[in-house]
């Protein structure tokens, strides 16, 4: 009598819909994120553009941020600048460089609480950045559906840090990822994402300093680019 | 040539910034007035105490001749943005030269849509008249609602446009419109249409001449308004004012004047100074910095309201002045290519960062060579594309701001934990020559460390045992 749901869809063409067994297909693909594995799992093949994406990790320290470095170093200068908002501790510039990372288009801003997230709605709604970075602590539900709506203007990712306790709330974002230490990387377990839930956490080999050798290592993840001249 | 003639019928109530309902008297008269006033009755001519009557709550002012010229001025200087050929025609009326510039603003209705929304915006009234001659163009603003003329029109269709005007606006004494209505003159079409010879007989050599001008027949050459060299400007507040958020509207007008004045002078500024004038006390001065050099009214307004709600007032404050010292050259914008434009539309939302955050909270980061950790890291007022050569080691992204000591047990450093090094040493012995500055004299042993709760850190040991000094985030 009704159609299989999958024949319904495939002839609804809609985007903001999925089955629960498939993965959601965005109207933007999303910005690769260098783990082949972590690429499959998320809805638009990569870190999702215009949305709130909120990672938890369980420390500090166990390779939470060189997750995103793969991506970052993909970003060109024509996407725009890097804004990193409210950090825990003062970012260290040879680290960034040593990453491939434009010095040129970072921007830090420094600020507490309310105004961390004021900061980040404002950045956000001008469009004019490639990516966000922000470590909100004390983010509540109101702020985040402020912010996930002014990420619709925003044409790159926005990667919310937030303490672990607070994985069990709430919250507007379409993808929530939990982070934590693994042997030989680090263990990624998809809390939420458009698509059917992941049963097993992923474990991906971030970059570690002197994970292979105890020779000290420099190699950059990649090759530094040519930065613009502003 | 085409001339837009800009009238401020009300520019002698409008200049003290009252609150509706409210008139400018001389001599114990009305002689100007808000739409509130008129609504009640009041009419220009009328004696103070009849317009009381009419209205009780009214606002009254003395005219001041000196306050008019000064508004007069600082709207030619807002007028600086449409064209840089500006003439005053006291007490009310601006003369402005667009036939070079019609184009640029997209034609006469564009313009004066422009025009209309940016005086409504400094809360003034204002007619307009468009036409070849500067004089026609005054006539036109006097007589109808913003008429408009073609250019290139020729002194017979000029007299055909001018004629159904009232002979008001001519601004006769009252006696010589008395004597032209009992020659059955009531429009200028009907003085037109008169002998000269005979009108200057009558009436003296002005009117004729008065009509030759208008119709383009005798050059009318006007003096150009000269733009300051420098741009500071003050106005007194109608009230004293208790509350920084009020202070943003009254500022309105010194913004556009500052605006247009900046256009002229194809300048940008990137900082200015705001000086709030107290009753008796030294006047407060505000800084308001700008990301990059702007002149625009809009941009300008946003960084205001900025600073102006983060001011807490020492006093209340009775006159606003806006000071622009030092401004730089800043060309016409172009259109960006290649994705240039991000810089361009962050800069105004960097602006609104500092302002409410700090200037010092929104920053670049730089790498220096320098071979100590807590060097190597500086924040640069702006991004600055600063190569640098890759350190010889490891370096955390996250660096303490001040190296935390670690607990020892039996000869190996603990931190959640008793921690595992990775790496072999990494010396670093340095600094020798600045004693007391900074970190100063550095010598220390830096390993990559894991512990058992999966962090990996950076840890150094020196003389006085082992400390973190970052993270592997």
């Amino acid at each position: 009598m009704t159609a299989p749901a999958t024949t319904l869809l495939q002839r609804l063409q809609r985007t903001d819909l999925w089955s629960g067994a498939h993965l959601a297909v965005p109207p933007v693909p999303g910005l690769a994120s260098g783990f082949t594995a972590l690429d499959a799992a998320l809805p638009g093949g990569g870190w999702p553009r215009g949305e709130l994406t909120e990672l938890f990790p369980a420390r500090p320290g166990i390779g939470e941020f060189s997750l995103l470095l793969p991506a970052l170093a993909r970003l060109t200068a024509e996407e725009g600048w890097i804004a990193v908002v409210a950090p825990p501790w003062p970012l260290h510039a040879p680290a960034w460089q040593a990453a491939g990372l434009p010095l040129a288009r970072l921007l830090m801003v420094r600020a507490r609480g309310q105004e961390a997230a004021w900061a980040c709605e404002q950045l956000l709604a001008s469009g004019a950045l490639a990516a966000l970075l922000a470590w909100l602590p004390q983010a509540d539900g109101r702020q985040l559906r402020r912010l996930q709506l002014a990420a619709s203007h925003h044409p790159g990712p926005a990667w919310l840090f937030r303490p672990a306790d607070q994985a069990g709330t709430a919250s507007p974002a379409p993808l929530r990822l939990a982070l934590a230490p693994a042997p030989g990387g680090l263990a990624v377990t998809l809390l939420k994402r458009r698509g059917p839930p992941l049963a097993r956490p992923l474990v991906l080999t971030v970059q570690r300093p002197a994970a292979s050798t105890r020779r000290p290592s420099s190699t950059p993840l990649a090759a530094p680019q040519a930065t613009p001249v502003y | 040539m085409l001339w837009l003639a800009l009238r401020f019928p009300r520019l002698a109530v409008e200049t003290w910034s009252l609150p509706p309902l409210a008139v400018a008297t001389q001599h114990g008269r009305v002689v100007a007035l808000d739409e509130a006033a008129a609504a009640a009755g009041v009419r220009p001519g009328m004696r103070l105490a009849s317009a009381l009557g009419l209205a009780p709550g009214l606002a009254h002012r003395e005219r001041d001749p000196a306050r008019e010229t000064a508004a007069l001025a600082r709207l030619a200087c807002w007028a600086g943005q449409f064209t840089p050929q500006v003439s005053l025609a006291p007490p009310d009326e601006l003369l402005l030269e667009i036939g070079g510039c019609l184009r640029l603003f997209g034609g006469g209705p564009a313009l004066l849509a422009r025009i209309q929304a940016s005086c409504a915006q400094q809360g003034h009234t204002h007619r307009a008249g468009l036409a070849p001659t500067p004089l026609a163009a005054q006539w036109l603003a006097r007589g109808a609602a913003s008429a408009i003329l073609p250019d290139g029109l020729d002194s017979a269709g000029l007299a055909q446009a001018i004629a159904p005007l009232p002979l008001a606006v001519l601004a006769l004494p009252e006696r010589a419109t008395a004597r032209l209505a009992t020659l059955g003159a009531r429009h200028l079409g009907d003085l037109l249409a008169l002998p000269r010879a005979g009108l200057a007989r009558r009436f003296g050599p002005e009117l004729p001449l008065a009509l030759a001008w208008a119709l383009g027949e005798l050059p009318d050459p006007r003096r150009p308004f000269i733009f300051p060299e420098e741009f500071r400007d003050g106005l007194e507040l109608p009230a004293r004012i208790e509350d920084a958020a009020r202070l943003l509207f009254a500022a309105r007008r010194l913004v556009a004047a500052l605006g247009g004045w900046l256009a002229v002078r194809c300048a940008g500024i990137q900082r200015c100074h705001l000086v709030l004038v107290h009753e008796d006390q030294a006047p407060s001065r505000l800084e308001l910095g700008f990301a990059s050099p702007t002149r625009d009214p809009q941009r300008l307004q946003r960084v205001l309201r900025e600073r102006l709600e983060r001011h807490a007032l020492a006093a209340p404050v009775v006159g606003l002045g806006l000071e622009a010292p030092d401004p730089s050259p800043l060309p016409g914008a172009s259109i960006p290519m290649f994705g240039q434009g991000g810089a361009a539309r962050l800069a105004p939302v960097v602006e609104r960062l500092r302002a409410r955050l700090g200037a010092e909270a929104i920053h670049g980061l730089a790498a220096v060579a320098d071979h100590r950790p807590e060097l190597a890291s500086r924040p640069t007022p702006e991004p600055i594309p600063l190569a640098c050569p890759p350190p010889a080691g490891p370096r955390p992204l996250w660096l303490l701001p001040a190296p935390r000591a670690l607990a020892e047990e039996r000869g190996a450093p603990h931190h959640g934990g008793r921690l595992q090094l990775l790496t072999r040493a990494e010396r670093i012995e340095s600094g020798w020559w600045d004693g007391g500055e900074g970190p100063g004299d550095a010598r220390r042993d830096y390993f990559v460390a894991t512990n058992p709760r999966g962090e990996w850190l950076w840890v150094f040991r020196d003389g006085q045992g082992w400390w973190l000094h970052g993270l592997f985030a």
